[in-house]
């Protein structure tokens, strides 16, 4: 178990630079998640961790010792690869032990410790086996095998899941989550699937272009997105976001929709739109606020009743996802199965601003608190 | 409708088909057609062969041409036959074959799995080095050889034969290590082997068919060198194919065709052996792709 800290880290190739300034800490124990799209530097992020790249600027700190210089092999981590990265030429026990081979770690205590991962991953079987005579799903649990031989200080995981089929995938995802509860181990995940991140992480860093957008908890990053990126990748459908237009109604600040008809809904956070009287904002509004009339909602505060034009309704089974346009703006609303919904048709939605969040227009940051 | 068709193009098929074996027969005999002369008249005596019946299969069949060309047959002024000679080649071959198999195989794995700065230069640099012909360097490898005083001796081939080959071994390495993914390293680096460990442990063992091909290629050029072999060694380094080219080209009154095709026949003995041996490997291996782990 070991925090982990990493303070202004930059990683220059020549003239580009990969990572911007890095800043980020975490408890022990705790399940970090680096999500972002291709090519924003989370990779590179953890290669730098450990060890495998070297950072151009900035400090790692494992356990608060400085391991900015260090070698891999010091470090103290163990890292579970894409493609899973077996020994082709070892078999799945070789494989377990080699780690703690070249740790000078006894024969038999070595086999101890292959026999105690076999036990933990359902692995036992396969032992003798070598690498190309397993499947997918099995190849991953050996990698994760190798990883636990060491108990090292900290977990990586680049990205394991993504070479497995859906099912197996929600299947190894719940494993790691109840691993990591068994364990209490730091890890840290890179991954680029947002469920991913949602599901597994106790903080999960956004990243975009060599930055982090936002670090937090999953509800946090949910709900407070501090900017258009973050509320736009995470949460899958995503966050709608409505074109509003910032009027001043009985001595409040509201917001100005174009539904089927204009509707003017509230806002929390009145201070913020201030500045942005008479302009456009964009509201940001989660599917699931946007349903069916629910009669114990109606009356509350910022909670508006209103009519959409429905162009396209997909169900899913738990919910009924209705595509509408507000405001010029594809809009995802979330029903319950039972609403009658049908393309083409106008029919009355409840629009709940009291989670809704505002972005300026231009930079895309969020303006309310 | 089918029927018929399928019939008609079956038809084609088996013309083509035996066209395709007259074909590959007919090349097939021009390739072995001289070695079969070569067969033939070394088990002849040497009153047959001055008969004028090259083709034609030897009257009674006579191993006394083999047992000169191998201890008794004049090479110069020396008359021990081609066992010396043989035995010299292996000395050269041997450590020459191991040396450059090794030095290329680590040099592949550094030049793909531990980039350094320059290192693609180093390898378009090393590249050159399989497009020089060798009679440009003669002259300047005679004098590095004479300085490090190992001119005329087997140490001085065996280099020589080293620095050629290190260029082609590490070509073949390196184009094989490129398919293992940086990953399987990087895994290693991070399970705590070093350098050589990881070269050992997990680069050298899935290896072998790239060793094979390497270790035939090699084996089949320094074995059947001449210029080096008559440029670079000594009166009693000289290997196979410098003795071959002395025991034709001297004779005492009648030349004895029957002993130069032997000897010839047993200077190409322990390539045909490899190519037999490990052939299959050879192929496979010039076509080996990723290694799946």
């Amino acid at each position: 178990m070991a925090n982990l800290v990493i303070e202004n880290v930059k990683k220059r190739y020549g003239q580009t630079e990969i990572l911007k300034g890095i800043n980020i800490s975490i408890e022990a124990g705790e399940f970090l998640i680096l999500v972002g799209p291709s090519g924003c530097g989370k990779s590179t992020l953890m290669n730098s961790i450990a060890g495998l790249e070297d950072v151009s600027e900035g400090r790692i700190l494992i356990d608060d010792d400085d391991v900015t210089y260090s070698s891999p092999k010091d470090r103290d981590i163990a890292m579970v690869f894409q493609s899973y990265a077996l020994y082709p030429n070892m078999t799945v026990a070789e494989n377990i032990s080699f780690g703690l081979e070249m740790r000078k770690v006894p024969k038999d205590e070595r086999e101890a410790e292959v026999q105690r991962v076999a036990d933990m991953l359902q692995i036992g079987h396969l032992l003798k086996r070598k690498p190309a005579q397993l499947s997918g799903g099995q190849r991953q649990r050996v990698a994760m095998g190798r990883a636990l031989a060491r108990r090292p200080k900290m977990y990586l995981f680049d990205e394991p899941l993504s070479n497995l089929d859906a099912k197996l995938r929600v299947e190894m995802r719940t494993e790691i989550k109840k691993l990591h509860q068994k364990l209490g181990t730091t890890i840290v995940y890179v991954t680029h699937d947002q469920i991913e991140a949602m599901t597994l992480a106790d903080r999960i860093a956004v990243m975009k272009d060599g930055e982090v957008q936002q670090l937090g908890t999953p509800q946090e990053i949910y709900d407070n997105p501090t900017n258009l990126f973050v509320a736009g990748f995470m949460g899958s459908p995503a966050m709608n976001f409505v074109p509003a237009k910032v009027v001043e109604q009985n001595g409040a600040f509201a917001l100005e929709l174009q539904a089927s008809k204009p509707t003017i809904v509230p806002f929390s956070d009145q201070e913020s739109l201030k500045p942005y009287l008479g302009k456009e904002i964009l509201l940001g509004l989660r599917p699931e606020m946007i349903t069916e009339p629910q009669p114990h909602k109606e009356g509350a505060a910022f909670v508006v009743t209103a009519d959409i034009d429905v162009e396209v309704t997909e169900p899913m089974g738990a919910d009924t996802m209705v595509l509408t346009r507000i405001s010029e703006a594809e809009v995802n609303c979330r029903c319950n199965p039972v609403y009658p919904t049908k393309a083409g048709e106008t029919i009355a939605m409840m629009l709940d601003t009291s989670k809704a969040v505002a972005f300026d227009k231009d930079t895309g940051e969020r303006i309310d608190q | 409708m089918s029927n018929v068709a399928k019939r008609q193009t079956s038809g084609l098929d088996k013309v083509l088909r035996v066209a395709l074996y007259v074909c590959l027969l007919a090349m097939a005999t021009v390739y072995l057609a001289p070695f079969i002369v070569m067969l033939l008249t070394s088990l002849k005596d040497v009153e047959e062969i001055r008969s004028g019946t090259l083709l034609s299969l030897p009257g009674s069949i006579d191993f006394s041409a083999w047992s000169k060309a191998w201890s008794g047959a004049c090479t110069g002024s020396q008359c021990e036959g081609m066992a010396p000679y043989f035995m010299n080649s292996f000395k050269i071959v041997i450590p020459a074959v191991a040396i450059s198999t090794l030095l290329g195989a680590i040099n592949g794995y550094v030049i793909s799995h531990w980039k350094f700065r320059g290192s693609d230069f180093f390898f378009a640099a090393l590249l050159v080095g399989c497009f020089i012909p060798f009679q440009v360097i003669l002259l300047p490898m005679a004098r590095t050889l004479g300085w490090l005083g190992i001119a005329n001796t087997t140490t001085g081939l065996v280099l020589v034969h080293v620095v050629y080959g290190v260029a082609f071994t590490t070509l073949f390495f390196r184009n094989f290590y490129q398919s293992i993914p940086g990953e399987l390293i990087k895994a290693a680096r991070l399970d705590g082997a070093g350098f050589f460990t990881i070269f050992y442990r997990i680069i050298l063992p899935v290896s072998t068919p790239i060793i094979v091909v390497t270790v035939i290629w090699q084996f089949t050029q320094i074995w059947n060198d001449f210029l080096f072999g008559v440029a670079f060694s000594g009166f009693d380094t000289q290997p196979v194919t410098v003795a071959l080219n002395n025991l034709v080209n001297t004779s005492f009154g009648g030349k004895e065709y029957n002993v130069d095709m032997a000897a010839a026949i047993i200077a190409a003995l322990p390539t045909l052996l490899v190519y037999v041996l490990a052939g299959k490997y050879f192929v496979r291996g010039l076509t080996a792709g990723a290694v799946k782990g």
